[in-house]
């Protein structure tokens, strides 16, 4: 019974593939699991709030059907159903909301992408990569996968074009400051090598002090930033009020007073939601990133 | 004829909590179901419903009693074990070492099946054995065997066990919850494959157990009184000792570490119907397997996310640890 039925879903495929052309490809996703694509996806639940940023950018909030706890932008997002975390999607509530595609990323654990797989949930995912350019990457392959290749392609078009512009910008750069990037509040929690922050301060002509760090996030010796003596501490935080609380905490914090960046009092605030997002938006941080460590190359845009 | 009636009545209440807890952890989710959806299901299998009544809910439901059983037994053998009523797969450090092992395995990239086992249930028996037998001869001082040394090497090396789990999972990934799952125990992402990997190793460890029981019965009087009456004693240590520690690794290797109850359930049941071992491990392995099923329910529902099981397990059975302390003279 069970293979009589296969045996027509595969001659369907292949009347589908005569008659309409090559409508069923497969593809590879981050993970090499092959990806079948057919009809564009109707019902889509993200893992990850970057990759919801993009998919309201591919015109697909309508399609949209579960995002998780932490996708907040665009604001459309708030209203979606909710389906747990990034690290605890809630495997109920994924299949109540029947997906199509469920768009995962390596950040989500591995035990859960195999249990949605083991459920036989059509599931893609993304590798996140360590710098700027993994988002152009991301970008098209949810386009391609979302069967929106023209709109992923304007999109990304038109963020090369933004990065190129800071990069011409910054081209005179003479002196690229040391930084030191408090995340996570007030702990010197910083993010090293495999970190697409410490990526972006490169391409921001500055130099990430940890950046020789083998490790994506990391807890910095309090000495050692002494030491490193950073001449622009940039603090990620959700909103102005925390910001202006871990940086009371750094300038009353007596062992950091001799510190550049506390003297000269060179420090600034950077939306952790733009930033550590690889997403859309991430070139509005390498924007503003640019702007704090130059604003000498960017006086008459201002 | 008084106790048997005893325990016909015990095994009735069992069964219709066991019954009960299944058919609330079907009813109970993050998903809104009732009666109606299961009986929707049955009529006509909406492939939805069907997804998280069984593949999700029931085959968790059941993985939690499986190892709720195998950890139960394997407390009851190592306390009649060590004669001593303290003794659990958790203290004895049998999980710890377990679950070192089964990380190990993971740290090391291994993944492959060796007729029919996994890899990682071999590492995590091979080192839950290693912790076991260590702490066995070092309990063991000059021929005398002490309780206190047994507990505290027990806690000890198993303490050493998790802090190079933790070691592992911290240089392997910064993944935070790796180290609950291993160190918490979670059913979070149960599924039938788990299932059909502790089945077979239960049943095969009850039964063995449960042809020895009489041997049990006898080594609880000590080795020279049991080995006068005719209990092949070597062996038969050897066999109890073997399969305890597969029973507990073969739990964690698919759980994490649940602490305290291989530890309280053959507490309860030697309470409630004495210490006959050919009753006690079917009574234990029951009543484990019970406990963890309501102790699952209330991780999934108390908070709006998931907690780890171990937290529940930990939060009634160390009072209960403590109790036990405190009672002996």
């Amino acid at each position: 019974m069970k293979s009589k039925k296969i045996h027509a879903v595969f001659l369907l495929i292949f009347l589908n593939a005569v008659l309409f052309g090559n409508q069923q490809t497969t593809i590879k996703d981050d993970l090499d699991f092959p990806f079948v694509m057919t009809s564009p996806p109707q019902r889509i639940i993200s893992l990850a709030p970057n990759i919801t940023e993009i998919l309201f950018d591919l015109d697909l909030g309508e399609k949209v059907v579960g995002v998780t706890r932490y996708c907040d932008f665009p604001e459309k997002a708030l209203k979606k159903e909710k389906i747990g975390g990034m690290i605890d999607p809630n495997l109920e509530k994924v299949i109540a909301l029947k997906p199509d595609l469920i768009i995962g990323f390596r950040g989500n654990p591995l035990r859960i992408i195999e249990r949605l797989r083991g459920l036989q949930l059509p599931l893609f995912v993304l590798e996140m990569g360590t710098n700027l350019e993994t988002v152009f990457i991301i970008i098209e392959k949810i386009g391609t996968i979302t069967q929106k290749e023209e709109k992923a392609e304007i999109l990304v078009e038109s963020l090369k074009k933004r990065y190129s512009k800071t990069q011409t910008a910054l081209r005179n750069v003479q002196h690229e400051p040391r930084v030191f990037l408090s995340i996570h509040g007030t702990g010197l929690w910083t993010c090293g090598k495999g970190s697409f922050l410490n990526d972006l301060v490169g391409k921001a002509k500055g130099v990430n002090i940890a950046g020789n760090i083998p490790r994506k996030w990391l807890h910095y010796n309090r000495e050692q930033l002494i030491h490193d003596n950073p001449e622009v501490i940039i603090i990620l935080s959700k909103s102005e009020t925390e910001f202006s609380k871990v940086k009371e905490w750094i300038k009353n914090e007596a062992h950091l007073k001799g510190i550049k960046a506390v003297e000269t009092d060179r420090i600034y605030f950077l939306d952790e939601n733009l930033a550590t997002r690889p997403g859309p938006r991430l070139i509005d941080a390498l924007e503003e990133l640019a702007r704090i460590l130059h604003p000498q190359f960017f006086k008459e845009e201002r | 004829m008084k106790t048997r009636k005893k325990k016909l009545r015990l095994l009735l209440v069992l069964l219709i909590l066991l019954v009960v807890g299944l058919l609330i952890s079907l009813l109970e989710g993050p998903v809104e179901t009732n009666f109606n959806d299961l009986w929707n299901l049955i009529i006509n299998n909406d492939s939805t419903f069907r997804t998280i009544f069984i593949d999700l809910r029931l085959s968790r439901a059941l993985l939690a009693f499986l190892v709720g059983a195998s950890l139960s037994l394997s407390g009851a053998i190592l306390q009649g074990y060590f004669q001593n009523p303290m003794a659990g797969p958790f203290v004895v450090g049998v999980s710890s070492g377990a679950s070192f092992g089964a990380v190990l395995c993971i740290y090391l990239g291994l993944n492959i099946r060796i007729i029919g086992f996994s890899v990682q249930s071999i590492f995590a028996f091979a080192s839950g054995f290693a912790i076991v037998s260590l702490v066995y001869l070092l309990s063991q001082r000059k021929g005398v065997f002490k309780v206190e040394t047994l507990l505290l090497t027990g806690i000890a090396a198993g303490a050493l066990a998790s802090a190079l789990t933790s070691f592992m999972i911290f240089l392997k990934a910064d993944s935070f919850e790796q180290a609950v799952f291993w160190l918490l125990g979670s059913f979070a992402l149960s599924d039938w494959n788990q299932i059909t990997a502790v089945v077979p190793y239960f049943f095969l460890c009850f039964i063995i157990a449960q042809w020895l029981a009489k041997d049990m019965n006898l080594l609880v009087l000590g080795d020279d009184v049991a080995q006068s009456l005719g209990c092949p004693v070597s062996s038969v240590r050897k066999i109890f000792l073997a399969i305890s520690t597969f029973l507990a690794a073969s739990s964690v290797s698919v759980s994490g570490i649940i602490g305290f109850v291989g530890l309280i359930v053959p507490h309860w049941i030697r309470i409630l119907i004495g210490p006959d071992h050919r009753h006690l491990f079917l009574f234990s392995s029951l009543t484990g397997g019970i406990f963890l099923i309501y102790s699952d329910l209330l991780a999934r529902t108390l908070l709006r996310g998931e907690l780890p099981i171990g937290i529940i397990t930990a939060v009634v059975g160390a009072p209960f640890f403590i109790y036990l302390l405190s009672q002996r003279k």
